[in-house]
């Protein structure tokens, strides 16, 4: 169970979230929502221990961040950033591959576990033809796929995602959170992302947390965070809210 | 102008220190009694030694100042001084080519041939074509060009008698050792035609800054433009590199330090105070290089090399604090 | 499979090494050579006391400067990075010559240790100078700042050689390395310090892949980046110093190898470095047989042969680049 405690997090002295205390639902898909500047990915770095809580803390399966080995956490947890930087002329296994720094010791030599992990994350996002071509050869969908598999071939328990639909086009983005909805169903993974279109967001998520200006508007059930009201006061946004005629999850309608 | 005036007395207080300082040092005294010609060895070295290695200093400075602040503007980037794209680095390999080779021509002539020639080099390979030249492809490529001719020069210096290669040496370092007044003749009439030429490009470059478009507008031709005004800058670097050799870091420095002391933005003046600065620098650095160990004489390169480096760390970490690196 | 290829190409140009020179050995002599000592053959004393220490001399030197390169580029992100044209072989050159006008001509091997600070301030200066520390230097910056540095160290080189008063051909030296002195280098101490500095980047190997990923995915990994990149900096330095002390300041083979490795290895880290390192022992060895053979009975530095390989493959990678246009 990944879990805030009071976390209090920001840069210099102006906190951006203050005395935070969530529980990240184990096994379910979980997304961080809000307006720019409220704090997304702040948390979500906290959670991945990229950055440090001004007061409080983080514990997964009880025990502070910062009580793990960092190799030992990335094991457990793994986060993809935003942007991260691929090595000029990487093809997609090497990408993956590197996935798997957090198993290898100093001599590290490449053992056979390390090659099914890698063949395993390829297989789940559907990469294995292309696995010999040059990341920059790939389609934007198909580059994001590739670097879910490297932090998919760290075998986490627990996988966190910094906007990872940002920059798709709309088929890509359902793509890649079709994708991780299958990984947490068929694997149990535990699923968190900071994502920004709240119809997509409640569509395919278990447990939506809504964070305002002011800090944590609403957490739990789409249906239940997604309302008019909350909308307002984390968006300053009127909205109408109905179901989805489709999935009958919430949908928002600005008006 | 009562700017350019106090930079000029500047230029001469550090020429009249110059002058007096040395293996035999003169007193004020001595010094005007040897520049009204009174017989005597202040006059002897004020005439032999010197006389021409100060004036020397002094339009080489000027030469370099005047190129760098042309290519800076035209280019408008502070790092796009010849010597660091590489042209005053031709020129020295031309010259130690025709060392090589024997060949009798003249040294400026060879000289302004190698800059061209790297300047040629550096347009070409930095050129893409339906691209504008971007000022950091222009650096990075010549840069590249320079460290190409210097790998030449060593090996060709190789290939010399020793007592030559010695020579080539001490030169490709920039050194105004030994310069007489044949050497002062050529830079002043080289001067007195360039700079004439570099003056009457002031009303292009400034339709230039303007950008492209608008100085096409203004009925400029705008890479005919350009290329008057890259030649002009090449042959001032390479008639300085033809009297003392390619000394690093000058022309990069003279014109944005001239600026800044002159405090205006008008090019002619502009002009005027990269020139005077250049002039300082070379005057200051030969001074610092023959008088500050007792009995050693260096290399006037080997202090505008130390510094000019501080100078470009400096600059480089402004450039990118306005975010343009 | 590649890795014992280039092990192979390397052996090769060892023996050519031995060889090919002023006075030419048959091969058929070689072993004949090698298997009896016989002080007083002139042939052996060449192949002995002169071609063997310049053949360990140039695997030192480039196996060093290869892995030294390969870790600039990878920790810098910029395949310009070399330690030649950033400084570090001028800043182990500038210290080792200071040590030696300081302390007088003291034995050999303490004096070539002394390469060593120089090597790390200069390394430590042009990452932090160019913006390397946090990972983002733009690639003109990060030249331009180690072309400032090199001409800096460089000039105060010259200013050193100038105040001791030695002859052009030290001055040549320091200004561009050679083999021609290696047999009065300790070789074997200063393998054993390449050696270490090549082994700890091996070591390093697989946190510098994760490093290349950016900050944010290198820590995410469990890597800890400001201990990678102090681990990487040791190896420079290590790799760097010893190479300075071995062939004095040699450039442009940390820049020419890494590209050659990747080509030939991947991306992947570990395979690269040593491939990197058979690269550069090779690449040297064969700059300083052709400077041997080129204009007899004369010889070319090894730094001038390596200079004028690398300044084309400069601008080869800095026309890729072009830095400053539009994405």
């Amino acid at each position: 169970m990944l879990e805030t405690r009071d976390l209090t997090l920001g840069y210099d002295r102006r906190p951006v979230l203050e005395r935070l205390s969530l529980q990240i639902p184990e096994g379910r898909v979980t997304a961080i929502l809000g307006p720019n500047g409220c704090g997304k990915s702040t948390l979500l770095k906290a959670l991945a221990r990229l950055s440090a809580p001004q007061a409080g803390a983080v514990l997964l399966a009880g025990e502070p961040l910062g009580q793990y080995d960092s190799r030992a956490l990335a094991r457990r947890l793994a986060i993809l950033p935003q942007s991260p930087v691929a090595p000029e002329g990487i093809t997609v296994r090497d990408l993956v591959r590197r996935g798997r720094i957090p198993w290898r010791g100093l001599l590290g030599p490449w053992r056979d576990s390390d090659e099914a992990a890698c063949r395993e994350a390829l297989a789940a996002v559907a990469l294995e033809d292309l696995a010999t071509r040059p990341l920059a050869a790939l389609s934007g969908g198909q580059r994001q796929r590739a670097w879910i598999a490297l932090v998919l071939a760290q075998t986490p328990r627990h996988l966190l995602l910094d906007e990872p639909t940002t920059f798709l086009d709309l088929v890509h983005q359902i793509e890649v959170l079709r994708l991780l909805q299958r990984l947490n169903r068929d694997r149990g993974l535990t699923v968190v992302s900071v994502l920004h279109d709240l119809s997509l967001a409640a569509r395919f998520s278990d447990h939506l947390i809504l964070l305002g200006p002011d800090g944590l508007v609403a957490e739990g059930a789409p249906s239940a965070v997604l309302t008019p009201d909350t909308l307002h006061a984390a968006f300053g946004l009127s909205a109408l809210v109905h179901p989805d005629p489709v999935s009958g999850t919430p949908m928002v309608i600005p008006c | 102008m009562r700017r350019l005036l106090l930079m000029l007395l500047a230029l001469l207080a550090l020429c009249a220190l110059a002058l007096m300082r040395g293996q035999l040092a003169l007193s004020p005294l001595q010094l005007w009694q040897g520049l009204s010609g009174a017989e005597g060895p202040a006059h002897l070295v004020l005439a032999v030694i010197r006389g021409p290695r100060v004036a020397a200093a002094l339009g080489t400075g000027a030469a370099l100042g005047l190129s760098g602040m042309l290519f800076q503007t035209l280019f408008r980037n502070p790092l796009a001084a010849p010597d660091l794209m590489g042209f005053t680095s031709g020129a020295g390999l031309a010259i130690v080519l025709a060392m090589t080779l024997g060949l009798g021509l003249p040294v400026p002539l060879v000289a302004a041939l190698g800059g061209l020639i790297a300047a040629a080099l550096v347009l070409l390979l930095a050129w893409k074509p339906g691209q504008a030249l971007a000022p950091l492809v222009l650096v990075l490529v010549g840069l590249g060009v320079g460290f190409l001719t210097q790998a030449a020069s060593s090996f060709l210096m190789t290939a010399l008698p020793p007592e030559q290669a010695a020579d080539a040496q001490r030169w490709l370092t920039g050194s105004l050792n030994a310069r007489n007044w044949g050497h002062v003749a050529l830079l002043a009439a080289g001067l007195a035609v360039l700079g004439l030429l570099a003056l009457s490009q002031i009303r292009r470059l400034e339709a230039l800054d303007l950008g492209e478009e608008l100085a096409a507008g203004l009925g400029l031709h705008p890479g005919r433009a350009r290329i008057a005004i890259a030649v002009t800058g090449v042959l001032l670097a390479a008639l300085a590199v033809s009297v003392a050799g390619p000394l690093p870091f000058v022309a990069l420095m003279a014109g944005p330090l001239g600026a800044r002391l002159l405090g205006r933005t008008a090019l002619a003046p502009r002009m005027a105070a990269a020139a005077l600065t250049g002039a300082m620098i070379v005057v200051a650095a030969d001074l610092l290089a023959r008088a500050t160990i007792p009995g050693l004489s260096l290399p006037a390169g080997v202090v505008t090399g130390l510094l000019g480096a501080p100078y470009l760390l400096w600059r480089l970490s402004r450039e990118m604090k306005k975010g343009e690196l | 499979m590649r890795l014992l290829l280039l092990g192979a190409g390397l052996v090769a140009i060892m023996l050519l090494a031995m060889l090919a020179g002023a006075r030419g050995i048959a091969p058929a002599d070689l072993a004949a050579l090698l298997g009896h000592y016989d002080p007083t053959d002139p042939a052996q004393i060449t192949l002995l006391e002169i071609r063997l220490p310049r053949l360990v001399a140039g695997l030192i030197a480039g196996a060093a400067l290869g892995v030294a390169g390969m870790v600039m580029q990878a920790v810098t992100r910029n395949p310009l990075a070399d330690p030649g044209l950033l400084g570090v072989n001028a800043g182990a050159a500038f210290s080792l010559l200071l040590g030696a006008t300081l302390l007088g001509r003291g034995d050999a091997a303490s004096l070539s240790l002394l390469t060593l600070p120089g090597a790390g301030l200069a390394a430590l200066a042009v990452f932090s100078l160019g913006g390397g520390l946090a990972g983002d230097a733009g690639p003109v910056r990060l030249t331009l700042a180690g072309v400032a540095l090199n001409a800096f160290l460089l000039s105060l080189v010259s200013l050193l050689v100038l105040l001791r008063r030695e002859s052009l051909d030290v001055f040549r030296f320091w200004v561009a390395g050679s083999l021609a002195e290696a047999g009065q280098r300790p070789l074997t101490g200063l393998a054993l310090l390449a050696l270490c500095g090549i082994v700890l980047a091996l070591l390093l190997a697989p946190r510098l892949e994760a490093l290349s990923l950016g900050g944010a995915l290198a820590r995410g990994l469990g890597t800890h980046p400001g201990r990678v990149l102090a681990g990487a900096l040791l190896a420079v330095t290590l790799c760097t110093g010893a190479a300075v002390a071995v062939a004095g300041p040699i450039a442009f083979l940390g820049l020419v190898v890494p590209p050659l490795a990747r080509r030939i290895m991947g991306t992947e880290m570990r395979g690269g470095l040593i491939a990197a390192a058979l690269l550069g022992a090779g690449l040297l060895l064969l700059a300083d047989i052709a400077g041997r053979l080129l204009i007899p009975p004369g010889e070319i530095r090894a730094g001038v042969m390596t200079a004028l390989l690398g300044g084309p493959v400069f601008l080869w990678i800095a026309r890729r680049l072009r830095p400053g246009e539009g994405a």
